[in-house]
């Protein structure tokens, strides 16, 4: 009963976020299997990239009607992405993972400085 | 032309993270969306996510013919995160540029930690 209420809880979460910021809400699904649904790095993983598909999907849906998704940019990056997928999940376990997730990490700490930054200048 | 490899050279490396770590990508597409080719904050969240579907089924494509695919966990997440994702998407039309982009900047530094941390 617990584990239902804590993955309903979880998935609702990862749902608002994914709506609000246009991310998957893996980032958030990932760590809660692992230390709430004792899941291995591996199985949470692929669990999170099933999540993310119908998650995604709903949040088109409420941003279609709006016209805020642009289809054509979505294409091309799309091409990119499939391929990138493809390649990182599959040798997975032979790309030095740690060593890329600090460098988006970085990446990642950079752009949202900026991302703040942006918004406090005058245009 | 020239801007169309950059494009798909984003999605590339969105893609990569995507499959390494069983995420979207998001947090990769939406700022070099913005930065890098001046979409507005409201329509890289949308087209974020349009990406982010044919991604993550490429991906669990490949973890599921590994065997690292587990449907009942997904199907009661998925019930949370379809309801909270209709929630969330309704707040953020909501929500004026400016602010969006400083959650968004927020929730990028964050995360960032995070991944260097863990």
């Amino acid at each position: 009963m617990t584990i239902i209420v804590i993955t309903l809880l979880a998935g609702t979460a990862a749902g608002i976020l994914s709506g609000l910021l246009g991310v998957g809400g893996g980032l958030i699904l990932i760590p809660i299997m692992i230390f709430l649904l004792g899941m291995s790095q591996h199985a949470a993983q692929g669990i999170s990239l099933l999540v993310i598909i119908p998650t995604a999907m709903a949040g088109i849906w409420q941003l279609h009607k709006a016209k805020l998704v642009n289809y054509n940019l979505a294409l091309y990056l799309a091409c990119g992405s499939i391929i990138g997928a493809l390649i990182s999940a599959s040798f997975v376990q032979y790309i030095p993972a740690e060593r890329l997730k600090l460098i988006f990490g970085i990446f990642v700490i950079i752009m949202g400085i900026r991302t703040i930054l942006g918004t406090t200048k005058p245009k | 032309m020239n801007n169309k490899f950059k494009i798909i050279g984003f999605g590339f490396i969105a893609g990569i993270l995507s499959g390494l770590l069983g995420v979207g990508g998001g947090i990769i597409l939406v700022p070099l969306m913005v930065t890098y080719l001046g979409i507005t904050q409201h329509i890289a969240h949308g087209t974020s996510l349009a990406v982010i579907v044919p991604t993550a089924l490429a991906g669990s494509l490949v973890y599921g013919f590994n065997g690292n695919v587990n449907l009942i966990p997904a199907l009661n997440l998925a019930v949370g995160s379809i309801v909270g994702a209709s929630l969330g998407a309704r707040w953020m039309k909501k929500i004026p540029a400016k602010q969006l982009k400083q959650l968004f900047g927020v929730f990028l530094v964050l995360v960032g930690i995070r991944m260097i941390i863990s």
